[in-house]
């Protein structure tokens, strides 16, 4: 005990040569609300705050990234659990924050001495921010009312030093702590299908507006990223299309992000983008609109038949940064089903059949198939839009959606199908198709995971570009 | 918020005859007291931290300085929840009914100890 009470008294008097803080600040002005999303709506004084969650959830990390921003170089971090040198190794990419606040091995102590210490570093008033790692290690130790003394003290502390304290819990039901700190952050794994997908829940900010208690975030390079609920892209933004060569013998989709998950398209493919209702348009956009730009900007052909609810001007504008108005012309067809005026342009009745705008499509293809420059045309379609169409005669519409998926195989063409979670032919149209990919939205974050083949689950933004797609893993 | 104040009303006159130590009793008594309304708030392992730390473990503490260091660790507020809970485990090991304790008023832990131990001493 004694070499450590020296340790940490060298550790204060080393701080004091370094400078003193205002100890004042809480963390509602450090840079952890950014990083969690909760600046704006922070008012009150944040002094203590639980991060609480099972093993292998992040909390370390969660810990370390709010010590780094919080701490402002002038925290501690106190472990009970593992030495400095190990969580180093365990968490590579917080080693250069790990060493840069003073570091405090209480593997071996009592509840006493470590009282004793958070004394020593609280009345200091140099260290901004003391991390606990985890307190209940040490908690358990005790009987419950001794437990609940001791909290109150190190509550006391903490409010009258000016000091932040961070608690990391592995008890994931409420304890004692639990009412006595201002602030409570829970870290827990979901899975989707096989994947893991981290998530934070704020249960508590005293003081404080809550207006989203719940984020996806990721620790991809040992990092804490989090994701703010996905927001529809500045269109206005776009920049100029990058054209993406073929990968080996597949198409690119005209997107790194997308080529990297699916390794582009073979041809004779086809993908099938499975989306739920509250995947916004603009999220599907950004999957369905880069292949046919890169399509075209390869001098080949394609047609699109949008998804219900297609915004003309956005894809106008969106095509005209990728591509040059003679190309959209000769070589892309839109034929949207669901209007008037593209029935009257394609000779369609009112009241076509599933098979009748099989033939318009088919001749289309044929048409635009002599326009490239091998011969192959990609064709992106809404199922949902014929779905709409053909309610009443979907066995048909299955039918030729089958035949064209066959027909398809046995040509260079590359076909991608878009089609909603509650689709009534959805597992047919699944079964026939090479690739399958699902897109969904959990806590405002639109994600994103291949089925088949099975890749990672990501997280889909617009950091680059609004038009693009920006996959970033969920680990 | 309401505070609280603990008022030794009793006039050193006043005090029980039974209750009357010698200088070295209330000594020991008045430590067992420190030690017995520190735990009550802060629990065993609070209180033997904050003796550690104001380096009371062995010296009976001059109430004054006692004040201060407490001061330094809990603000005015914790401190005098902590020397009111001293005060209280005081009274009752010194068997003075604790209607002695009148809750209003200022406090000075200081003057209340001081007072105390002449009332309680010969």
């Amino acid at each position: 005990m004694m070499s450590q009470v020296e340790q940490v008294k060298s550790l204060t008097q080393v701080d004091h040569l370094i400078g003193t803080g205002s100890g004042q600040s809480d963390l509602a002005e450090t840079r952890i609300a950014s990083i969690l999303g909760l600046k704006q709506f922070m008012q009150g004084p944040i002094r203590t705050l639980l991060i609480k969650g099972v093993a292998g959830t992040g909390k370390t990390t969660v810990a370390l990234e709010i010590l780094k921003a919080a701490g402002l170089g002038k925290g501690a971090y106190i472990s009970s659990r593992v030495p400095k040198e190990m969580l180093e190794t365990h968490i590579p990419a917080m080693k250069e924050t790990i060493e840069n606040q003073e570091f405090l091995d209480i593997r071996l102590e009592d509840a006493t001495s470590v009282l004793d210490f958070v004394m020593q570093l609280s009345q200091s008033k140099k260290y901004k921010t003391i991390v606990f790692d985890s307190w209940d290690a040490l908690a358990k130790e005790m009987d419950r009312s001794e437990r609940l003394r001791a909290e109150k003290t190190l509550m006391g502390l903490a409010h009258n030093s000016g000091s932040q304290f961070i608690f990391v819990s592995e008890e994931p039901g409420a304890t004692t702590m639990d009412y006595l700190v201002d602030g409570i952050l829970e870290v827990s794994m979901l899975e989707e299908q096989d994947r893991a997908v981290r998530e934070f829940t704020i249960h508590k900010l005293r003081g404080t507006r809550i207006p989203q208690r719940k984020y996806i975030f990721t620790l991809l390079e040992g990092k804490f990223t989090f994701f703010e609920p996905y927001s529809i892209p500045d269109y206005s933004k776009i920049s100029e299309f990058v054209q993406r060569p073929d990968i080996a013998s597949s198409y690119s989709l005209g997107s790194g992000g997308l080529d990297r998950l699916f390794g582009g398209m073979i041809p004779g493919s086809t993908l099938a983008i499975e989306y739920d209702e509250n995947v916004p348009y603009s999220a599907l956009r950004a999957i369905e609109i880069p292949p046919i730009i890169n399509f075209l900007s390869m001098k080949r052909s394609a047609i699109l038949l949008p998804l219900p609810g297609a915004n003309d001007q956005i894809m106008d504008l969106v095509l005209a940064k990728g591509v040059d108005a003679l190309t959209i012309k000769d070589r892309l067809s839109i034929l949207n089903v669901l209007r008037t005026s593209d029935l009257k342009t394609s000779n369609l009745p009112k009241n076509a059949t599933p098979r009748e705008v099989h033939e318009v499509l088919t001749n289309e293809t044929t048409r635009l198939r002599e326009k490239s420059i091998d011969k192959t045309v990609l064709i992106v379609k809404s199922v949902s839009a014929l779905e709409n169409l053909f309610a009443s005669d979907l066995d048909s519409l299955l039918e030729v959606t089958s035949q064209e998926i066959i027909t398809l195989q046995q040509s260079h063409d590359a076909h991608i199908l878009f089609l909603a979670k509650d689709s009534p032919i959805r597992s047919r149209i699944l079964s026939m198709s090479s690739s399958y990919a699902k897109l969904f939205v959990r806590d405002g974050t639109v994600l994103m995971f291949g089925v088949k083949p099975h890749t990672d689950i990501y997280a889909l933004q617009h950091l680059e570009d609004p038009t693009s797609p920006s996959l970033t893993e969920l680990v | 918020m309401t505070q609280c104040y603990i008022l030794l009303t009793t006039a050193p006159n006043e005090v029980p005859e039974d209750t009357i130590l010698p200088k070295d009793d209330f000594a020991a008594v008045y430590a067992n007291a420190i030690h017995g309304g520190l735990d009550k708030v802060l629990g065993h392992s609070g209180a033997t931290a904050a003796l550690y730390h104001t380096k009371m473990t062995n010296n009976l503490p001059d109430p004054a300085e006692f004040h201060r260091k407490l001061l330094g660790l809990f603000g005015l507020e914790g401190t005098l929840s902590l020397e009111r809970a001293i005060v209280k485990d005081l009274a009752l090991r010194l068997q003075w009914s604790l209607d002695l304790l009148n809750i209003e008023g200022s406090f000075d832990f200081n003057n209340t100890i001081h007072a105390v131990r002449s009332g309680a001493s010969v």
